[in-house]
Formats: structure tokens, C-alpha cells, sequence
């Protein structure tokens, strides 16, 4: 009996409701500048998101949650962009379709691409040259230099490397058997990820910084079979952390802001102080779309969003959140777990761990519960690389939920 | 008129939101009630092709096959699927030397294997699609 | 393969932690956290809403007005009619210096909002150029000024209030500051090192010396434990250390009632002794020392050394009023109160009256009592012992030709500079109207000879002016 009326029709359903009640509210909000092309855009979305899920829920073996908690997660995120920026709320629309294009797109080409865990090299020097191209190229936002320009399209290049870190790690797991007969072949990912977090340090992207080396080394507790060398790795990365408090005045600035953001409030402290406002203004129900003020909290459609779901729809909707993405991040597990193809076993672990972690470091930072570093919620902040990037990262955890060996044999 | 609006559709949201949460656990949890990972040298199985929870029935992800392994409805055989297209004993599939035989037991709505009704008695192969009644299984053999 | 899955769960555990970590501190965030960050002056929130709203005025028990808010281009702007008098009752409110005293305690009040976000949205929907309400207070402005200008120049504190009902007619903190220039003294104010921010009213700990007394001898009435006739030689010997008497010389045989005009400590040291530290300090806490003092304002706890193990030199600082004895200007205030109220405490009042802005009363404080401090024989025996303080002993210059007044004075030894001069006290002494509790910290004198006159002619103006 229980099972009659499970299924996937509701959580879908569900879903079209809310993004309905909020576009109407929307629609409401924004009565005096509304036009037919606002209205085409947002029942447009709507209608993407509805026909993605259904179709995926045909053609697809694998698991069907995810795809519904990334949507459920990208309305949040849109209407709240919508109602803070009419104009952003806008782009992201065309962001989240490419992003679902993009979704089918890798889903398509890896699933019937074989070999991926061969790629090693490449994936190691693409991710080489992306960070060499940002040193050169790049320009400096918000003291982190961490996007380029190409032809009038700017994207951030670490969010693309985010992705090729996790399948170089994965492949050469995959083949650690080989890389062991080499000299230095066990040292060779160590060797590489400490460049990489070198590298992310030399554009003073800390949050990235962490999200590296949190995601290596679970990665690297769970396959290394050097077990000391974990150990050393753990050490180095602390020490380094240390140092780097001791060192740089841009480490220890972020650490004291934490430890007290009001003695910072008119530099430094105010963007954390206005987030700590917006949510404490809320309170457990939120003082209704369009009724707050998130606008006070500079960025808020990027690293603040969090702050202004908390203002206008309550802390319960942000609680709501965080546990959409613990069971996106415990579907991801799953789904490893269910793979027993090692490299995309690996590449889904990598997965959710860096959905996991990069949620909870800019969670944790806007609620200052942790050093605040600017990132971005992966599938509900403003912004076209991340959401791309996520995209294409949730296509191949797709793909890793399907059963893949057999069509391999 | 508008802030009334948002006012009350603020409790709306978060109604919807937690049951859309709630709906997704309830599903993730009738997914996992049952499923063992299995072992990756456990050698032969039967795995799941439709999503459980299509299915009004309980049945698992995962079936290890022995020597000899019978199923159908009633609770004697090994893999027990109380759907009622299944026959009280459906199908039966045997290990002989190395190699897996599927036997249909004269079963009213019949088995197929790959899209093909087993009329007696069919050689397995890893990757086979094993349909009874409204299930459908992957056969995989990784000896 | 058993390890690999069994570190993968490890891993989920881990991110799983890290997920739930974040909900616990969100909700203890809003729960503990959220009501003082949301209510930082520099939310510009509180802003947005509060200017459109016609803060309420604040007045006297009279009706003058004290404070009130204009108009001034979009937003309404507060106004303080009298300078830095009621600084340390009302207190400021500004955007950029957030709020004090009745302005922050009464805020929600004053603006006639609730604590409720939802319910105050509501309201807004329903009306949204609304008023506040207006704070009828207890003071007498006049009694206020008088009060404040016999200070002139002093540090110090007064508190004068009705003893029956609890209502307070003045409250003085001196030194204090100038709400309607704050903005421009604020760096003087911050850095001046008599912090003239504190309320030295209720915030304000100080040792009460002989007027203390009052709470030793009602100790010893009740108890029976007083002495009829005591050779005092000016110096009593506790474990070896002296106390002398103030002026060094012994007053004679003396009993309770005179020991007390004379403010004779050796009698009060020993009387201390033999009552013990569990017997005092049980009377002490019925006249509030130790205790939370419910106020419209928060008034620091008055400290009286607990009871159990401490030495006979601190039990005998302790019952005249030195040592380990703290109290706030308020308590003693209280205390002489009770005497006073035939051994009742009332709770100390300061807003009387809450007013809507169509002039209807929506709240009235009741008179309420907080302490039953002592009966009310022991209470008429301490009287007529003040009132022969003032008529015959150290309290002469508390004397009011034609009308009986009650009193103690004190001077309390400062271990950090010059003496405190004190007075405590209420007048008619057969009919109580008021009663009143007066410090000057660091006099460099005794009470009898500084406190009392003032004490004295706020009391004289009181009964000439005040009628309920």
C-alpha cells in the first residue's frame, strides 16, 4: 500500500507548485515593469525544468533524485536572484537552461565515450594550462584573481579545473597499480595537487584553496594505500595552514574578521556583519519575498545568497537547503558506493564531495560559523561558470550511476 | 496587496519545500530498504533494471545467484516477487559447468530473455535482460 | 574493497557532520544570537522601519514634556527638552549611537511595535504612517531639576521616591552628558574617566557604611540580640585589628538607640559578631542586598558577603556597612523605604503611565511589594531610633523645622580615595511621603555634614511641592 503513491510524480509536482506560487509572486512584484518577455522567460524555465525531469525519468536507468534536488535548488536560487536583481534574474534563466543542455550534453558524451580513466596526462595539463592562463590573463575581482576573458565572455577557469582534479585524481587511482611500479610514481598526485593548491594561493583564491585540499585529501584517505603518506600529507597541509596565517595579512585578516566581525564592521566586517543582520532578521519564517532588505548585503546574488533566502524566506527554508544538498551529496555516495567501476566510483565520490564541501564552506562563512572566503553555492548563486560547471559535474554523476560495466565487457 | 501576498506565501514555500524533502527521503528510503552494496567479486547476479519504487511490491536491487535458484510469487523459491504477472514458481536458473541456464516453469505470462520468449529452457549471458511479469533484470556473470 | 566502502562512509559521516553542524549553529543562531544583532544600531533595518514611525514622547508626572520626535525632512528625529537631566533615565536614541536607558527599554513601546516581525508587517499593512505611544513617568520634573542642581558640581547619586507605592520622583547620576549633543561629545564622553555613561544610580556599587546600620540593628531587634548598656572606648578589637569610631573617641555607655544616633561602630561590631554572619546576612537579603531588583531599567545586584565561612574582621566590617558590603544608591533607597512602609518593600517604579496616541491610558504600573523586609513593630522601633538620628545625633543638619524627619548618615571608607559621605532617610516620619537615599562619592567628608543638607532640602521641596 505503501508503495502506490511513491513516486516521482510528486516530488516533480511539488516542485512545479513552488516554482508557480513564487513566479506569480514574482509576476506580482514586479507588476510595474512587467513585460511578455519576462513572463515567456519564467513560465519558459518552468516548463524546462518540468519536461527535464519527466524526460529524465524515461530514457535514464540510473538515479532520478539528483536531477530533482538540483532543480528544486536552482528555483530557490532564481527566484531569490529575480527578486534582488530583475536583470540577473534574467540571466540566470539562460544560464540554468544552457546548464540543463549542458547536463544532457555531458551525459550523452561520456556514457558513450570509453576510456576516460586513460586520461591522466591531459587532464593534468589542461588543468595546468587553465591555471597558467589566469596568472597571465586573469583579472583581479574582489582580491582574487581568478577570472579571464576570452572574446568578451569571461568565465572563472578554476571551476573547469574543479572538474578535471577530480577525474585526474580518479584516474590515477584507477591505474594506481601502474603508477606504482614507477620510481616516483606514488608521489606523482601529491606532487600535483600541492601545484595546483600552490597555484590557487598565488591568485588568493582561499576558498578554492580550501575546497582542493579538503576534496584531495578525502580522496586520498580513501584509496591511498600509502597510509603514512596521508598522514604526512595531513601534517604538511596544517603546518602550511599555519604558515599561512603567520605569513600573509590576507589570511590572518579573514581569520580575525571572524573571530569578531563587529570590531570590522565599516571595512573588512561589513559584508559578514550585513549577512549576520539579513539572517537574524528573518528569523525562523523570513519576512516574506520582496518584504526585506538582502539588498543591504553587498553581492548578495553571488556568495550572499544563502543570507538573503534566510531574510525573506526564514531560516526554515535555509535549513530546508542544507539538507537538500545532504541528500544530493548522500545520493552521490550512493550512487559510488552502487558503481563498480572504480574510476567513475571515484569520479562520483569526488563529485559529492566537492558539492559537499563547497556548500558547506560558503554556508558556514555567511552564517560565520567558519573564516569567510568567496565562493559560490554551487546550482543557487548568480553566476555562469559555477552554474555550468555543476551542471556538467551532475551529468557525469549520472552517468557514475548507472551500471557501466557491462557495456564495457 | 502584494506583501499580504508574500506574507502568506512565505509559509507556503517552506510547506512545500519540506514536503518536497520529505517525499525525497521517503523515496531514497524504500530505494535502500533491502539493498546490500553488493561485494564487486561476488561473481553472478541479477540486477535491477526498473526503479523500485515503480513497482507496488517489495523487491530488492540485487539477487546473488547459487546453483540452482527458483523464483516466482510463492514464498518457497529463492527470490520471492509477490507481483501477481509472476507465477506461483515462474522460472528456475541453473549452474552447470561454469555456465547459467534459465528454465521457464510454465508460467502463465512467461519469461523473456533480450525481448524473446523463453519457450524451454536458454543459455545466460552477462548482459542479458531477463523480463518477468512487470520486472525486469540485468543478468550479470563476472566469472 | 570491504575498507574502501567502509572510508567511504566515513567520509559521508564526516560531510554529514560538517551538514548538521551548520543547522544546529543556524538555530542556535536565531534562538540565542539573532535579538542583538537584529537590534545593533548599525542594522540599517531597524532604521528603514523605526523613522517612518512617530517615535512617542516621553513625560513627566505632570505631563511636561521631556523628550518627543519632529519631523525633520522624511524621517522623525528625537528631541530632548532638557539636556543632559534626563541622561541617565531616558537616554538617547540615534542611528548611528544606538539607544540607552528608557529609549532602549521601552522601545517597542515607544514606537508601539511588538517583538514580532510578523505581527508588526501586519500592522504596517493596516497602517502605515503609524505613532508610538507616549511614557507618563514617575519623576517630577521639578523635584528632577531641584535635585540635580543641589548636586551641582559633585559626584554622585540621588534617588528620591515615594516609599508607599514605589514610585520614583528623581533620579540623579552625576557625572552625566548631553543626549541632544551627543554626537559631538561622544569621543569626550567615551574617554572621560568618570564615565559619565553610568548610571551611578542603579549601576553604581558602593560600601554604605554606617548607614548600614539600619539593616544591623533590625538584625538585632529581631533577634533579640542587642545590648543594653556598652562601654564604648572608641575602639573595639576584632582578632586583633582595631575599628575605631570615626572620630577615635569613646561615646560612654551606650544601648542600641543611642549607639545608632551616635553612629557608634564598636557597638555595631560586636553586635555584628555575636548576631553572625547567617543572621545578618538574612536580614541584608530581605532588604535586597544579593537579590535581582526589578526595575524599568537594569539595576546591578547589591553584594553582602554569603553566609558560611568568613572571618570575624569581615563580619564585623560587614555589620557597619564596610568591607565586603556593595550596595547600588537604589537598594538604599529601598531600604530606607521599608523602614519607612511599616517593613514593606514596593517595587521601584519608573514609567507610571503608558499613553496611546489617542490619548487613551493602555498600561499603569500597580503598586506592588518586593520585599517583606522586617514587621512592622521592629520598622517603627528603627524610626523612631532615625528619627532621634536626625534630631539628636549625627543627622542634625537633616532637621526640618515643624516636621519630624527620620535618617542615618554614613561615611564610608574608600580604599581607592577620598570617603563617600551618605544619607539615607524619609520624611514625615509618622506619615511618610518620602523617602530618599544620597550619595557623593569621593566627598572627602562625612555624610552628616554633606549629605544630610542636601538630603534635607530635596525632601522640604518634595513635601512643599509634590501632591499625588
Amino acid at each position: 500500500m505503501l508503495n502506490r503513491g511513491v513516486n516521482y510524480k510528486i516530488p516533480r509536482n511539488l516542485l512545479f507548485l513552488f516554482e508557480s506560487i513564487a513566479l506569480f509572486l514574482m509576476f506580482m512584484y514586479y507588476r510595474n515593469a512587467l513585460d511578455r518577455s519576462t513572463i515567456i522567460y519564467g513560465l519558459s524555465l518552468i516548463f524546462i525544468i518540468y519536461i527535464s525531469n519527466l524526460i529524465l525519468s524515461k530514457i535514464v536507468s540510473g538515479d532520478n533524485y539528483i536531477f530533482l534536488i538540483v532543480t528544486m535548488l536552482a528555483s530557490i536560487g532564481i527566484i531569490m536572484i529575480y527578486r534582488i536583481n530583475y536583470e540577473q534574474g534574467f540571466k540566470q534563466i539562460i544560464w540554468i537552461s544552457l546548464g540543463i543542455v549542458l547536463f544532457f550534453a555531458t551525459y550523452f558524451i561520456v556514457k558513450r565515450i570509453k576510456g576516460w580513466e586513460k586520461l591522466f596526462l591531459y587532464y593534468c595539463l589542461a588543468s595546468v594550462f587553465l591555471f597558467l592562463a589566469t596568472l597571465l590573463l586573469g583579472r583581479r575581482f574582489k582580491g582574487a584573481i581568478n577570472w579571464i576573458s576570452i572574446g568578451g565572455i569571461s568565465f572563472q577557469p578554476t571551476e573547469i579545473i574543479k572538474i578535471l582534479a577530480i577525474l585526474m585524481i580518479a584516474s590515477y587511482y584507477t591505474n594506481y597499480d601502474r603508477f606504482k611500479e614507477k620510481k616516483w610514481g606514488r608521489y606523482y598526485l601529491i606532487g600535483i595537487m600541492y601545484l595546483f593548491v600552490f597555484f590557487l594561493f598565488l591568485q588568493r583564491d582561499l576558498g578554492s584553496v580550501l575546497i582542493f585540499c579538503s576534496l584531495f585529501l578525502a580522496l586520498q584517505y580513501i584509496y591511498d594505500e600509502n597510509r603514512k603518506l596521508v598522514l604526512a600529507n595531513i601534517v604538511v597541509l596544517m603546518f602550511s595552514g599555519l604558515l599561512g596565517y603567520v605569513i600573509f595579512p590576507h589570511v590572518r585578516i579573514r581569520f580575525e574578521t571572524w573571530i569578531n566581525p563587529w570590531e570590522y564592521i565599516d571595512t573588512i566586517g561589513y559584508q559578514i556583519t550585513q549577512s549576520l543582520f539579513a539572517i537574524s532578521e528573518g528569523g525562523f519564517f523570513g519576512t516574506g519575498l520582496g518584504l526585506g532588505h538582502p539588498d543591504f548585503i553587498p553581492e548578495v546574488s553571488k556568495d550572499f545568497i544563502f543570507s538573503a533566502i534566510c531574510e525573506e524566506m526564514g531560516i526554515l527554508t535555509g535549513i530546508g537547503v542544507i539538507m537538500l544538498f545532504m541528500i544530493l551529496v548522500y545520493r552521490g555516495f550512493k550512487i559510488s558506493i552502487n558503481q563498480r567501476n572504480k574510476f567513475f566510483r571515484i569520479v562520483a565520490l569526488g563529485i559529492s564531495i566537492l558539492f559537499g564541501i563547497q556548500s558547506f564552506i560558503i554556508f558556514g562563512g555567511v552564517i560565520n560559523m567558519i573564516p569567510l572566503t568567496g565562493i559560490t553555492i554551487p546550482f543557487v548563486s548568480y553566476g555562469g561558470s559555477s552554474m555550468l560547471s555543476s551542471f556538467i559535474a551532475l551529468g557525469i554523476l549520472q552517468v557514475a550511476s548507472e551500471e557501466l560495466d557491462i557495456e564495457e565487457d | 496587496m502584494f506583501n499580504i501576498l508574500s506574507l502568506v506565501f512565505k509559509y507556503v514555500f517552506i510547506v512545500i519545500i519540506y514536503m518536497f524533502i520529505f517525499s525525497i527521503i521517503k523515496l531514497i528510503y524504500l530505494d535502500i530498504k533491502g539493498i546490500r552494496p553488493i561485494p564487486a567479486d561476488s561473481g553472478t547476479y541479477l540486477k535491477l533494471i526498473n526503479r523500485k519504487d515503480t513497482l507496488p511490491f517489495k523487491v530488492k536491487e540485487y539477487y546473488p545467484l547459487e546453483d540452482n535458484v527458483f523464483l516466482g510469487r510463492g514464498n518457497d523459491n529463492e527470490i520471492v516477487i509477490k507481483d501477481p504477472y509472476i507465477s506461483k514458481k515462474h522460472l528456475r536458473i541453473v549452474k552447470d559447468e561454469d555456465e547459467y541456464f534459465l528454465e521457464d516453469l510454465k508460467s502463465a505470462n512467461g519469461t523473456y530473455v533480450n525481448g524473446d520468449r523463453v519457450m524451454d529452457v536458454v543459455k545466460l549471458n552477462n548482459g542479458d535482460r531477463i523480463s518477468v511479469g512487470q520486472v525486469e533484470f540485468l543478468f550479470v556473470n563476472k566469472e | 574493497m570491504e575498507k574502501e566502502i567502509k572510508r567511504i562512509i566515513t567520509v559521508l559521516a564526516g560531510i554529514c557532520i560538517l551538514f548538521v553542524s551548520l543547522v544546529v549553529y543556524l538555530t542556535y543562531f536565531q534562538i540565542f544570537k539573532a535579538d542583538k544583532v537584529k537590534n545593533s544600531s548599525y542594522n540599517k533595518r531597524l532604521w528603514i522601519n523605526e523613522e517612518k514611525i512617530l517615535r512617542g514622547s516621553i513625560i513627566d508626572r505632570n505631563g511636561k514634556i521631556l523628550a518627543y520626535s519632529e519631523l525633520n525632512g522624511e524621517t522623525y528625529a528625537r528631541v530632548y527638552n532638557y539636556g543632559s537631566l534626563y541622561s541617565h533615565i531616558i537616554g538617547y536614541s540615534y542611528r548611528d549611537y544606538g539607544k540607552s536607558n528608557l529609549e532602549l527599554y521601552y522601545n517597542n513601546v515607544l514606537l508601539n511595535t511588538s517583538e514580532s516581525a510578523a505581527l508588526n508587517e501586519l500592522k504596517n499593512l493596516v497602517e502605515p504612517n503609524s505613532e508610538g505611544n507616549t511614557l507618563k513617568l514617575t519623576i517630577d520634573h521639578h523635584l528632577q531639576e531641584y535635585s540635580r542642581n543641589q548636586m551641582k558640581g559633585k559626584k554622585g547619586a540621588i534617588v528620591a521616591m515615594n516609599p508607599s507605592t514605589g514610585e520614583i520622583y528623581a533620579m540623579v547620576s552625576l557625572p552625566d552628558f548631553n543626549p541632544s549633543t551627543l554626537r559631538e561629545d561622544w569621543g569626550n564622553i567615551v574617554e572621560d574617566e568618570n564615565s559619565p555613561l553610568l548610571n551611578r544610580a542603579i549601576s553604581g556599587l558602593y560600601q554604605p557604611g554606617s548607614t548600614f546600620k539600619v539593616v544591623t540593628a533590625i538584625s538585632a531587634l529581631e533577634n533579640n540580640m542587642y545590648m543594653e548598656d556598652y562601654e564604648c572606648t572608641g575602639t573595639a578589637v576584632v582578632d586583633g585589628y582595631p575599628l575605631k569610631d570615626y572620630d577615635g573617641k569613646g561615646h560612654g555607655t551606650v544601648n542600641l538607640n543611642e549607639a545608632l544616633i551616635y553612629s557608634c561602630n564598636p557597638y555595631f561590631a560586636e553586635t555584628g559578631i555575636k548576631l553572625g554572619i547567617d543572621r545578618l546576612s538574612e536580614t541584608a537579603e530581605k532588604f535586597l542586598l544579593n537579590r535581582e531588583i526589578p526595575f524599568d531599567l537594569p539595576v546591578k545586584k547589591s553584594l553582602f558577603p554569603k553566609k558560611g565561612n568568613i572571618g570575624k574582621t569581615d563580619v564585623a566590617a560587614a555589620s557597619i556597612g564596610q568591607g565586603k558590603v556593595l550596595v547600588t544608591p537604589l537598594n538604599m533607597a529601598l531600604i530606607a523605604s521599608g523602614i519607612a512602609n511599616k517593613g514593606d518593600i514596593m517595587k521601584p517604579v519608573l514609567v507610571k503611565e503608558v499613553i496611546s496616541k489617542d490619548g487613551k491610558v493602555i498600561d499603569s504600573f500597580k503598586a506592588e511589594m518586593i520585599s517583606r523586609a522586617t514587621d512592622i513593630f521592629t520598622a517603627n522601633e528603627l524610626k523612631n531610633m532615625m528619627v532621634d538620628v536626625v534630631n539628636k545625633g549625627t543627622g542634625k543638619n537633616a532637621r526640618i523645622s515643624n516636621i519630624r524627619v527620620a535618617g542615618k548618615t554614613g561615611t564610608a571608607e574608600n580604599p581607592s580615595g577620598n570617603d563617600h559621605a551618605w544619607f539615607i532617610g524619609f520624611a514625615p516620619a509618622d506619615d511618610p511621603k518620602i523617602a530618599i537615599a544620597v550619595i557623593l562619592e569621593e566627598e572627602g567628608s562625612t555624610g552628616g555634614q554633606k549629605a544630610a543638607p542636601i538630603a534635607r532640602n530635596i525632601m522640604l521641596e518634595a513635601l512643599n511641592t509634590i501632591n499625588n
